[in-house]
């Protein structure tokens, strides 16, 4: 790669690797070292996680905390849930923050300003406040539209984040990094917007639609507040729901806890691994290479 | 990406048009009734989402605010302003606005910075880069208790690793999370720690935008990579850094979830930000008409630096591919 | 691919649809007559799984009654019991911590107990004073008690040994546990006598009320309206605490109320104030229990403080009232608080438990050391005022202790400001 080739000093000593990996690898340690304490945890047996400061390099490992966590709560249905609401979240709003993004940074229409103002001040109060009047508007919409987005149906889980300012946000302003040419050809040629959208714009943002996904899906796996107000069955419990059940007011069985957080983190670094092959675009992929 | 003759984005040409239907295949644009109705068009999901389920709740907070309510009686009296005139003469919400203004004057640009740092490190493909860049990631989807119990470690006066390393450079060990004086900024290194990993994601994308072919033409040109970096990427990330800014802006504003898991607000109220002190109003002391009142309080700050946010970013962000 | 995605959202929203239909209705009627009672509680490890057999054993022998329970962890109940009040659905019923009582009462939908709890065979007076204290607000009982504890000290054995120190005995004195803790520290293995949580939360503040109470003070005077800690009893207790934080170094400051009982059990802390609950937290040392020190010369003697908290029933109608009522009476009832009590270590909230026979060896055999909490309950006398401004007074004081605490300000300075905040928070609220 150039930049390498370019970064190299003309001395004697060449290092076999990149230099780069001197700075990522301390920076990667940093960044994961709580993921240390995490993991050693949920191998701890519960009389060793008891310990403080904590115990890095446990005397005995307690992989049964994996199953025990498993066993102590539906934790099979908590995956489910927390799978169906965050994947039908991440594509809603690839389809509607897609749509609202590229109108918000491509289209001319009356009240555009006005209407992207009022999508960015509602992330502007705090969720506190918010969630009563939430909770009567969707426990209305349960009784008067739709039973499956009321109260304690994971379609209240997935409608009120089913378009999020953040991904209108985010994606209108990647939409208007894009060369305006590539759209005008097409229009030229006749396409209207939906076909410029699709067949333009879109494959031309892959990163920034992996990148929205993976947020999303992240974020609607973590939500806590929202499904705690939301949900009053166990059989609708989502993941984290799920893992406060071992963080009790007096108590907490950290090790479960920490078994539980593991195996909740792997579907999110999944994601994130297969959102990873969309960020890098080739021009050649796109067929756009010498316009 | 782009070829580079591209670069300069060229004026739209198009006048705005009124009535006449554009002939089958006109490059000029007008904003005729298509484009309105398709606008509204793509528009209307998204929106009417985020209004039923933002807009609406606010307003309703809004109302809220006027009334004295503590959530147990349906009993809530319209008091007028007193909430908000109570708030003016309250020093606890002196004392918030002022930390949660302190907090995200070091979050925010602490975050871009290490973000961009890591995310330029990150955006090569050498061996690894995977694992680095998942390492990011992850940080973002650990639970907040999680980190909030490895920082309260890391920085606890007796046993904290912090203090060891101190010690072995000379410093005295310091109270930290027990210090007034200190606690606001281990918040501060635990958020930064936190969301590194969402400012590193953003960038490596917005990165992808940035043609290679650029990069190689400054250095044919003879330019340094700093200066490269300084006059081609910086600007060509603008964009990015303008949402990033924003975003972290109107996050930090409303932290919350750190200090209700750590110090709640303490020791002596150090760590109170505005969010928490809502929080306490509303679900400790059963003020939630005055929890309202500050919550708008805070809606108004937000808009207010979100403005001036953008009024300066249309100056700096330059939206070139 | 592009195709792909399209269906793939179809897809999965009807995925979402049906799973939503098919899962969701535990909360409708069972068959013929039957109820099903929702129940909101908090209970992990031991208790969830007493908290689970208990309610089978009820549906068995109550054929047609549905007990849903679902887990709230119990600092977010009251958030979340107050969203669905205000929505107008709220759980049939709730695990509501007692400090909570006297505003919780002000919600109509709370149904009055106090009939209920007079009816023959319940024997009300078997509970503690203490939970019964917290129970009722202006008269209306509006909980049944769910829990209950108090203060003692649990102290390392292995600690005292290596000190020389003889062990607390029971008529020990603040002036012992202060001279303790100043020989159970020593810099050099990072070791403290003691510990004090200080994040300003109502854990600081009643771990300080108890030595108020036994130097002979009061929190708030008769008809709690004014402050009545700002008294030679008051700056007692909070020099008492202040000599060891400030003066011996003696005690390990916790802002987070988190590191405490881990410290404890790695044998990093002498002695510690607290309850019966963190005691399954130290399998790693050699603890005892001794009940709390007194102020020689003062009326209190080895009072403590206890923070029992209630089950609430909120009004669905009035059979699933009816309902509720039945089994929460069943729940309290000696059997089966006897049989909670054993299986997971909580102190039994009927009097009359305590003395069935076998019961305490038993439970020091499960728990060592919970004998002497449950016998301590005995020496809980009092409650804290049940009063709807008592939040605002818990922040003042914990903002005083902590002041003290971290040397900021001077106890009888710090006594004299709180007093005066407390009052005027006491005169500008409704109580």
């Amino acid at each position: 790669m150039t930049a390498t080739a370019q970064a190299l000093p003309r001395r004697r000593f060449r290092l076999p690797f990149s230099p780069w990996h001197l700075v990522l690898v301390p920076a990667t340690l940093a960044l994961i070292f709580p993921f240390v304490w995490l993991v050693v945890t949920s191998v701890e047996t519960p009389a060793e996680a008891l310990h403080f400061p904590p115990v890095l390099i446990p005397h005995e490992l307690h992989f049964a905390n994996y199953p025990n966590a498993l066993a102590a709560a539906p934790f099979g249905r908590f995956f489910l849930n927390s799978a169906v609401v965050a994947v039908t979240t991440v594509l809603c709003n690839l389809v509607f923050c897609s749509l609202a993004g590229y109108a918000f940074a491509r289209l001319r229409f009356l009240g555009r300003g006005l209407f992207f103002a009022v999508i960015m001040t509602t992330l502007m109060v705090p969720f506190q406040v918010t969630m009563i009047p939430q909770f009567i508007i969707t426990k209305w919409l349960g009784v008067h539209v739709l039973a499956q987005v009321g109260i304690n149906h994971l379609g209240a889980l997935i409608l009120p984040n089913a378009a999020t300012a953040f991904g209108i946000f985010f994606l209108r302003q990647f939409f208007r990094t894009l060369p305006v040419e590539y759209e005008e050809s097409a229009r030229v040629d006749g396409a209207n917007r939906l076909k410029v959208l699709w067949r333009i714009v879109l494959p031309l943002s892959a990163p920034a639609l992996a990148t929205l996904a993976a947020l999303t899906f992240l974020d609607s796996w973590n939500n806590f507040l929202w499904p705690l107000i939301a949900v009053t069955s166990t059989n609708q419990m989502t993941v984290p729901l799920g893992l406060a059940t071992f963080q009790g007011a007096h108590a907490t069985e950290w090790t479960l806890l920490m078994a539980g957080n593991v195996m909740s983190l792997v579907p999110m670094l999944l994601i994130f691994v297969v959102a990873q092959r969309y960020f890098v675009r080739s021009v050649a992929a796109t067929g756009l290479a010498g316009t | 990406m782009a070829a580079p003759s591209v670069l300069l984005r060229r004026r739209r040409t198009a006048e705005p048009g009124r009535g006449r239907p554009a002939p089958g295949g006109a490059a000029r644009r007008r904003p005729g009734r298509t484009e309105q109705l398709t606008g509204w068009a793509f528009i209307t999901p998204g929106v009417a989402i985020i209004l039923l389920f933002g807009a609406v709740p606010i307003v309703w907070s809004a109302v809220m605010s006027f009334q004295s309510n503590n959530l147990l009686t349906g009993n809530t009296p319209y008091v007028g302003l007193r909430n908000y005139r109570l708030m003016l003469h309250d020093p606890v919400v002196a004392q918030a606005v002022q930390h949660t203004f302190v907090y995200t004057a070091l979050f925010v640009p602490g975050t871009m910075i290490v973000g961009l740092f890591l995310a330029v490190a990150m955006n090569r493909k050498i061996r690894f880069i995977s694992v680095y860049r998942t390492a990011a990631y992850a940080t973002m989807a650990i639970s907040t208790i999680s980190e909030a119990i490895v920082f309260i470690w890391l920085f606890d006066p007796s046993y904290g690793v912090v203090n060891y390393f101190l010690s072995l450079v000379g410093i005295p060990p310091q109270q930290f999370l027990n210090s007034p004086s200190q606690a606001l900024f281990v918040i501060v290194a635990m958020t930064i720690w936190g969301w590194t990993g969402f400012s590193v994601v953003i960038y490596l994308a917005a990165l992808q935008g940035v043609p290679q072919m650029l990069m190689d033409a400054a250095a044919v040109d003879g330019a340094s990579k700093w200066t490269t970096f300084r006059r081609v990427t910086l600007p060509l990330l603008s964009p990015a850094s303008l949402f990033l800014a924003v975003w972290l802006t109107i996050n930090a504003l409303q932290l919350f979830d750190e200090v209700y898991l750590s110090t709640q607000g303490g020791p002596l109220n150090a760590t109170t930000v505005l969010v928490y002190y809502l929080y306490d109003q509303a679900f400790v002391n059963f003020n939630f008409g005055y929890a309202s009142a500050i919550a708008y309080f805070l809606f108004l700050i937000i808009i207010v630096v979100t403005a001036i946010q953008f009024r300066a970013g249309r100056r700096f962000t330059h939206y070139r591919s | 691919m592009r195709t792909h995605w399209v269906s793939l959202t179809v897809a999965s929203c009807l995925v979402a649809l049906g799973l939503a239909a098919c899962g969701s209705d535990a909360s409708s009627g069972g068959s013929g007559g039957g109820h099903t009672i929702s129940i909101w509680e908090g209970w992990t490890g031991a208790e969830a799984k007493e908290f689970t057999h208990l309610v089978g054993v009820y549906q068995k022998q109550n054929p047609g009654t549905t007990i849903s329970s679902l887990y709230v962890n119990n600092d977010n109940t009251l958030q979340k019991v107050l969203t669905a009040v205000r929505g107008g659905s709220p759980p049939d019923i709730a695990y509501l911590y007692g400090s909570w009582a006297p505003n919780v009462a002000q919600i109509p939908q709370v149904v009055n107990l106090t009939k209920v709890v007079q009816r023959p065979g319940v024997n009300w007076n078997d509970f503690w004073v203490g939970e019964r204290d917290v129970a009722t607000v202006n008269g209306k009982v509006i909980g049944v008690p769910a829990l209950v504890d108090n203060l003692a000290v649990v102290y390392n054995k292995t600690l005292f040994a290596q000190a020389h120190l003889p062990v607390p005995s029971a008529n020990w004195t603040w002036q012992q546990f202060v001279s303790d803790a100043a020989k159970l520290t020593n810099p050099a293995k990072k070791q403290f006598g003691t510990a004090y949580v200080t994040p300003g939360s109502e854990d600081t503040v009643w771990h300080w009320e108890v030595l108020l109470w036994e130097a002979g003070g009061q929190i708030l005077k008769p008809g709690n309206k004014q402050a009545a800690f700002d008294s030679p009893a008051g700056l007692m207790a909070l020099n008492t605490i202040r000599q060891m934080a400030v003066t011996d170094h003696s005690m390990y400051l916790d802002p987070t109320d988190s590191a405490y009982a881990n410290l404890f059990n790695s044998g990093k802390i002498g002695m510690l104030v607290t309850g019966p609950w963190d005691l399954s937290g130290f399998p790693n040392i050699h603890y005892g229990v001794q009940i709390m020190p007194s102020f020689p010369g003062t009326t209190g003697g080895h009072q403590t403080i206890s923070g029992p908290d209630n089950w609430v029933i909120f009004n669905n109608g009035a059979s699933q009232t009816a309902a509720a009522e039945k089994f929460l009476l069943w729940l309290t009832a000696p059997a089966q608080v006897k049989s909670w009590s054993l299986a997971t270590g909580d102190l039994p909230t009927r009097h009359s438990v305590e003395t069935t026979p076998g019961f305490m060896s038993a439970m020091n055999k499960a728990l060592p050391g919970v004998d002497t909490f449950v016998t301590n309950l005995g020496n809980v006398h009092q409650a804290r005022p049940q009063t709807a401004a008592y939040p605002k007074v818990s922040q003042i004081l914990g903002t005083m202790i902590v002041s003290v605490l971290l040397g900021k300000s001077q106890p009888q300075a710090a006594l004299s400001s709180a007093a005066q905040q407390v009052n005027q928070a006491l005169a500008s609220s409704n109580g």
